[in-house]
């Protein structure tokens, strides 16, 4: 009985600390949702390219400690260039082709990786040490803690400078009421394109923080874009706090279905949630309702 | 106007040339992944192929009837996908002047791809795919008149000496790990068969699958060491495979890992690092340069490709012997023609010294009832291995004289 407990609780632990992984890119979603009103269904891929970058730079010769500042830095260009080139010009015809558009971009994301790297999963070196720690039983892995001190540590910062630093106050101005923010002297395409910065820098940094846990590949993206855009949509995309509680709950009961069902049904309890969140609470359980008043 | 007639003519004297060529080519396909997560073995199959093709080319091809021929190579990536590899075969097989066809590492592709080359009787030697259901599928069909042919210690064997290894070890309980492929299932099943047949010493605790991908194995390990198994035996490739042991070493589960030969594995060996060390499984080869019979072999691949560690040697080693095998057969038949091949590789009149032994007589007429009759290697081919600091070495030392001086059967 307590050995079968012990594997619950370990099995639940394990995947908490990566649906951390999850929240960090599902938090990436809110950044654009927020500002512009549209996400990066090329996020996944964003997370890919970031690992990849980040491996590169390791593979220069560049200490760890480095290679991830590099890589948020090139993530933050790709996440503008994805807003540049899929999303403005849709935005600004008032129509949907953004979702698409940023599906696309991350196609072609893939397409490189695999003419640039290879098609094949490559491990990340870090500098944390082997083996794993014991707490009451319960085995956890460096790589693992750092997910979430990491995804933790980058949510936090990014919303202490929402909220107290100039361009920050000027990106949540212009979530508000872009008309009005842009009647205060703030450019609010700027305010967007800034979000979108910061939401692709975040994302390499959860490539960089993640691959040492999976591995580095061109199909590592794919059904991280998904588990996180359910973690995004079951939270509301207006709670951080609730993107983190939704994360650790998605990663816990897919490990926990995985290992009391069979692996085959991993994936089920994160479809399931985001069927039940979309049919019964669709602005997000911490989310706000919205009252269009007409 | 003047273009297109200099067009016109280099097209007439390129086609004509072609057609002139054609006469004294044997043309050879390679098939196998060359990307994806088992490419290491793809890759060094069709380098160790290649070497051979060009040292054969180099003294001027090979003696057919008395004109030498040179071996024109067709290589094709199946990427490891079933699909992918059966349109593959489909293509082969339909380019209608290949002589013979060498490759295949996932035994999935075998079973869906090789009925395009016996419906058209082409010759086919199955390397380094070792899933039994590659053969097997030909003798529960009834096939009468079949031109594949294995050049692979296949998972029978390597199933009776996982289970040999386990028993000498000492080990009372088991948990078998496979991965969802058709691999890794039949592996399962040739373990377990394997285990009756030795005499049901070793009790399997927990049998658990995952599939392709999967990254985290913590719920699979974590059954197997509450039903205290003091091995795990596992059939997968090299990334579930390293998974599987850094999960092992999170959970602090310190039991020996044994497995099929996809142990071997650079993919495996590279990303589990030390993780992976003392894991063992059956090889026809290895890369140790003090070995006399292998040291020209692995010396001329190191040069050849300017590498100091070949990343799967059994698969380039069974590759560069399949292709001196099938140099042989297509000498003796003195035709390119794949039924006269097929009767000869069934009859080989010469030992071919390769670089894992001398080879005599390898297979023999096709008998459904008997897949031996097609398959190359035996127990006493193979030697059992070992992950050793990112390399694998002789798990027995007694076993060297084995690759010495084994000769086959």
């Amino acid at each position: 009985m307590n050995a079968d407990f012990l594997a619950l609780a370990q099995m639940a632990v394990g995947g908490g600390l990566m649906g951390m992984a999850y929240a960090l890119m599902a938090y990436g979603f809110q950044l654009t949702y927020t500002a512009g009103k549209s996400v990066n269904f090329g996020q996944g891929e964003l997370v890919m390219l970031g690992a990849f970058i980040g491996l590169s730079l390791t593979g220069i010769g560049l200490p760890y400690w480095a290679a991830v500042p590099g890589a948020m830095v090139a993530g933050a260009a790709l996440g503008w260039f994805v807003e540049r080139a899929a999303v403005r010009l849709a935005l600004q015809q008032r129509n949907e082709g953004w979702i698409l558009l940023t599906i696309i971009v991350g196609l072609f994301g893939v397409s490189a990786a695999e003419n640039i790297w290879g098609r094949d999963d490559k491990p990340f070196p870090v500098p944390w040490p082997e083996g794993a720690l014991e707490f009451f039983g319960i085995s956890v892995t460096w790589p693992e803690l750092v997910i979430a001190a990491g995804a933790l540590g980058m949510m936090a910062l990014v919303e202490l400078a929402k909220r107290y630093t100039m361009l920050g106050i000027a990106v949540q101005a212009v979530s508000a009421d872009p008309d009005s923010a842009e009647l205060c002297g703030i450019r609010s395409k700027s305010a967007i394109s800034l979000s979108w910065a910061v939401s692709g820098a975040a994302a390499a940094f959860a490539g960089t923080i993640i691959a040492p846990v999976t591995t580095v590949g061109p199909t590592m993206a794919a059904a991280l874009t998904l588990k996180a855009f359910s973690v995004a949509v079951v939270a509301g995309l207006d709670s951080g706090f609730g993107l983190v509680l939704a994360g650790i709950a998605l990663g816990s009961a897919e490990n926990l279905s995985g290992f009391l069902l069979g692996s085959g049904w991993r994936e089920a309890p994160g479809l399931i949630l985001l069927i039940l969140a979309l049919a019964l609470r669709p602005q997000g359980i911490f989310g706000k309702k919205i009252i269009r008043k007409v | 106007m003047k273009a297109s007639r200099f067009i016109l003519t280099v097209l007439l004297s390129t086609s004509l040339s072609s057609v002139a060529m054609a006469a004294d080519v044997v043309k050879i396909a390679i098939t196998g992944p060359f990307s994806g997560g088992s490419a290491p073995m793809g890759l060094s199959m069709r380098d160790g192929a290649k070497l051979a093709i060009s040292q054969i080319n180099q003294n001027g091809g090979i003696n057919v009837g008395g004109t030498k021929m040179k071996i024109e190579l067709i290589e094709r990536d199946d990427e490891g996908k079933n699909d992918r590899g059966a349109l593959v075969a489909q293509e082969i097989s339909a380019m209608g002047d290949i002589s013979a066809v060498i490759g295949t590492v996932n035994t999935g592709i075998a079973v869906m791809g090789d009925k395009y080359y016996v419906e058209k009787g082409i010759v086919k030697i199955i390397t380094p795919a070792a899933g039994s259901a590659s053969m097997t599928q030909w003798s529960k069909a009834g096939t009468k008149d079949l031109p594949i042919f294995r050049f692979a210690a296949h998972d029978g064997i390597q199933a009776q000496m996982v289970v040999e290894q386990a028993t000498r070890l000492g080990l009372k309980k088991v948990a078998i790990l496979h991965d969802a492929t058709n691999y890794g299932v039949s592996g399962r099943d040739d373990l377990i068969e394997q285990i009756k047949k030795q005499g049901g010493k070793l009790k399997v605790v927990a049998i658990e699958k995952f599939a392709i991908g999967d990254k985290d194995m913590t719920g699979q390990l974590i059954k197997a060491k509450v039903s205290g198994a003091q091995a795990i035996l596992i059939w997968g490739i090299g990334p579930e495979l390293a998974a599987v042991a850094s999960g092992k070493e999170k959970l602090g589960f310190k039991v020996p890992m044994i497995g099929g030969w996809t142990l071997s594995m650079s993919n495996f060996i590279d990303t589990a690092g030390t993780a992976g060390n003392g894991a063992l499984m059956p090889q026809t080869f290895i890369e140790d340069e003090s070995i006399q019979r292998a040291r020209p072999f692995i010396q001329a691949y190191h040069k050849a490709y300017g590498v100091a560690k070949i990343p799967s040697p059994v698969s380039a080693a069974q590759g560069y012997d399949a292709t001196m095998l099938l140099a042989e057969a297509i000498h003796e038949a003195g035709s390119t023609k794949p039924a006269q091949i097929k009767a000869s590789l069934e009859n080989l009149k010469a030992t071919v010294k390769g670089a894992i032994a001398d080879w005599k007589k390898p297979w023999s007429k096709w008998d459904p009832s008997n897949v031996e009759t097609h398959e190359a290697f035996r127990r006493t081919n193979t030697v059992m291995g070992k992950v050793k600091n990112g390399r694998v070495v002789l798990a027995n030392p007694s076993e060297k004289v084995l690759l010495e001086g084994k000769k086959t059967k």
